[in-house]
């Protein structure tokens, strides 16, 4: 069985700890213009059910450092459209010869799904609301090179959590590696039962973000506002968003974070978006190399000819 | 013909009998229920040593999917897997497609169910309570009762307005027909997969909250009660449903209710990793509610046990959680979990656990069926049941098309062994000792 990166939920620490130190030896040798391994000989299928273009290129951008070939799905274009069941989708590329897959899906679970049936590894660029492991890692990265570990820091998570993969991707990541984890936002925003995450609820943003070491913004999605989640947008405004007064709330020195796209002035106000606090450009740009070790972890022990055995004696792991 | 039963531990809660006897069936006729009888010409005898000879058992909720989903389930391969499970008579109900919501349908449903090919139960079909299932306009429902509708429903789809709800109730009153309720405010429900609670927040799957569950209850307990129309509500899975209807009870509504196993058995956390097969409408609960759920089966405030089977196509429920069907093939793997999980356990003595699997269903929907007593059933609806009987439940060795149960690959003890309705319909292969043994 191959491995897979399905979210962060199911990792050790110690798997954690070595994927964001080859992220960091990725970094490094790409900016020195250093070799890195060559995954050459796989192909990877970029799987996207789901619109996305920052994941998307930066998974193709990991890609190419790596010298893998990528074969693109747009969700539209492909059989799916035409009915066919995600299952299906998924045995035919493997018999496609597909080494490995990068997916993402609108539905929690999807990936899952899709690694049972494909038979190589499997790596979640996120599904439903459930993880985004990448997102996570690149997150983590981004911390560790700015406050130099991730014990004992208080992460404060701020927004729609509900509807957040990468909050949960956050959480899990963070709390294992031994931060405090807070999800701050208003109750219609926070599941209504969080004692399976692993972090603290807060309603109330100046006592969620108090002494926070980084306050992670969430992507406030515009068309919630329609199921009447929340009065409007600039009640969640007024209530949670991170500007040059409420910033104050967390410690001086804190770090303002945000996966994207960003709603300026709405989750965010453009002082605590440029400010020196803020980290969002460098979680983007460790996005790549967080992938680049997402993808070489996932491949490790993987020939290509592995699928070529595979295909030769096809069996069905169907879960019964 | 004459078949002989003896020594077996006759359980027959109509009677309130629970003694080691023999049945005797004459024809397709009981001739004699009671204690072992010294000398019987019979033509064929079942040592029953050890045994439960019981009613047939009655399933009030059955998804026979025929007419529209025949690739789910066949009113055929339905009524064998009943048979299988140790059932006599089923309940089928309406959200066919069409919707059995007319007379001519019913005359279908009942045709095929008598056809020599299917399992030689009795069908009572459920008819819809609205045109479509819509919601909106009544169906015919004299016309329904008349072509033999036992109850009216709209199950899957239940009423949301209340005033078509005290309207259809109303109705139902005057024809003397039971309104069959699963009880969901879709407002609350809408887009949901499973239990809202700390699974779906770390599955990150929209949740069902219970309330969506416990409004509808207590809307149809206070309908029930002003309007005196006979409710049933089908498969409660909180513990509020479950007071709900306690305080209805208390109050001198016409309210009963049933549960199905696996909202006796399991919860929530058995979804895992995203696996559909344990995808349940209503969801899977927490232990919390399992517990009360347990008591109230004790207590009597929930009447009786239905399979809620459910059957789906392996390639619906291999797909992503939330776009998988919800429901799960009940009828051969119902008396297994309930002898495990109720009776083994002691929350039910073995002649509750028959009321709740016979005579209880029958008596509420005015079923000539549930009884032991010679004469009070078209023909003799009887069935063989080993308690100690340790076996491993196989979807793949069952009758049913929908292989689709949470209880797949459970460690079992306890199975019907033999089904009489008229004839024999169903036996067991463990069950060869004592079949055909002449007495002297």
């Amino acid at each position: 069985m191959s491995r897979n990166l399905l979210g962060i939920r199911h990792l050790e620490p110690e798997q954690i700890e070595h994927l964001l130190a080859m992220a960091k030896d990725f970094k490094k040798r790409v900016n020195l213009g250093k070799p890195v391994p060559s995954l050459g000989g796989h192909v990877l299928g970029m799987l996207f059910f789901e619109n996305s273009t920052r994941t998307r290129v930066s998974f193709e951008q990991a890609a190419s450092y790596l010298n893998l070939r990528t074969a693109n799905f747009a969700a539209q274009a492909s059989s799916m459209a035409k009915g066919e069941t995600l299952k299906d989708t998924v045995l035919t590329l493997r018999f496609e010869r597909l080494d490995g897959l990068v997916m993402r899906h609108k539905e929690s679970g999807a990936p899952t799904l899709a690694a049972r049936y494909f038979g190589g590894p499997v790596v979640n660029a996120g599904d439903g609301q459930h993880e985004h492991p990448t997102q996570a890692l690149a997150d983590a990265l981004t911390i560790l090179e700015r406050k130099g570990t991730l014990e004992g820091l208080v992460v404060a998570i701020v927004g729609d959590v509900d509807h957040s993969r990468v909050a949960r991707s956050n959480a899990w990541l963070l709390s294992k590696m031994g931060a405090e984890v807070r999800f701050v936002g208003p109750k219609t925003l926070m599941p209504s039962h969080t004692g399976m995450l692993p972090g603290q609820v807060f309603h109330d943003l100046a006592s969620g973000i108090a002494d926070a070491d980084v306050v992670m913004c969430l992507r406030l999605q515009k068309e919630r506002m329609d199921g009447g989640i929340i009065g409007s947008i600039a009640e969640y405004s007024k209530l949670y968003q991170i500007n040059k007064d409420t910033v104050k709330w967390a410690k001086r020195d804190c770090l303002v974070m945000h996966p994207g796209p960003l709603n300026r002035g709405i989750e965010l106000d453009d002082t605590a978006a440029d400010s020196e606090l803020s980290a969002i450009s460098a979680q983007v740009e460790n996005g790549i190399f967080v992938r680049m070790a997402a993808l070489a972890w996932v491949f490790e022990g993987v020939t290509p000819a592995r699928r070529v055995e595979q295909a030769a004696k096809p069996k069905d792991k169907a879960k019964k | 013909m004459k078949t002989l039963l003896y020594n077996g531990r006759i359980l027959d809660p109509s009677q309130d009998l629970d003694l080691v006897g023999s049945v005797v069936i004459d024809d397709d006729q009981l001739d004699y229920v009671g204690p072992n009888l010294p000398e019987v010409d019979a033509d064929e005898v079942y040592d029953c040593t050890g045994l439960w000879i019981t009613p047939g058992l009655v399933d009030p909720h059955v998804h026979l999917r025929e007419p529209g989903h025949e690739y789910k389930e066949t009113i055929v391969t339905g009524t064998q897997a009943a048979a299988a499970g140790g059932y006599t008579t089923i309940c089928c109900m309406p959200n066919t497609n069409p919707p059995l919501d007319n007379p001519a349908l019913v005359d279908f449903i009942l045709d095929r169910a008598a056809s020599p090919e299917a399992g030689g139960v009795f069908v009572a079909p459920v008819g819809a309570l609205t045109r479509g299932s819509s919601g909106e306009q009544l169906t015919d429902l004299g016309a329904l009762k008349k072509a033999g509708i036992v109850a009216a429903s709209d199950e899957g789809r239940p009423i949301q307005s209340s005033a078509v709800m005290t309207r259809a109730m109303e109705f139902c009153v005057q024809l003397n027909l039971p309104v069959m309720a699963h009880c969901e405010d879709a407002s609350l429900s809408a887009g949901g997969s499973m239990n809202d609670g700390a699974v779906s927040a770390m599955l990150g799957l929209k949740g069902i909250p219970r309330s969506a569950e416990e409004i509808m209850v207590m809307r149809n307990c206070i309908l029930s009660l002003h309007t005196g129309c006979q409710l049933h509500v089908m498969r409660v899975s909180t513990w509020g449903a479950v007071e709900l209807i306690r305080q209805a009870k208390y109050l001198g509504a016409p309210v009963s209710c049933d549960v199905a196993p696996h909202h006796f058995a399991l919860t929530e956390d058995m979804v895992g990793d995203f696996d559909t097969n344990f995808k349940s409408d209503p969801p899977l609960r927490t232990q919390v509610d399992v517990d009360l759920i347990l008591q109230a089966l004790n207590d009597g405030t929930i009447d009786c046990i239905s399979s809620d089977h459910s059957p789906h196509a392996s390639h619906e429920v291999q797909a992503p959680f939330s776009e998988a069907p919800m429901g799960h093939a009940g009828l051969e793997s119902t008396v297994g979990a309930t002898l495990t999980y109720l009776c083994h356990t002691g929350v039910l003595t073995p002649l509750q656990t028959i009321e709740k699997l016979s005579t209880a269903p029958a008596r509420l929907l005015r079923l000539e069926a549930g009884t032991l007593r010679p004469g009070e059933t078209p023909v003799a609806q009887v069935t063989i049941i080993d308690p100690d009987l340790e076996w491993t439940f196989d979807v793949h060795r069952t009758f049913s098309k929908g292989k689709n149960s949470p209880f797949q690959g459970m460690a079992f003890k306890g199975k019907a062994v033999a089904t009489f309705c008229g004839g024999e319909i169903y036996r067991d292969a463990r069950f060869d000792h004592g079949r055909i043994r002449q007495l002297a």
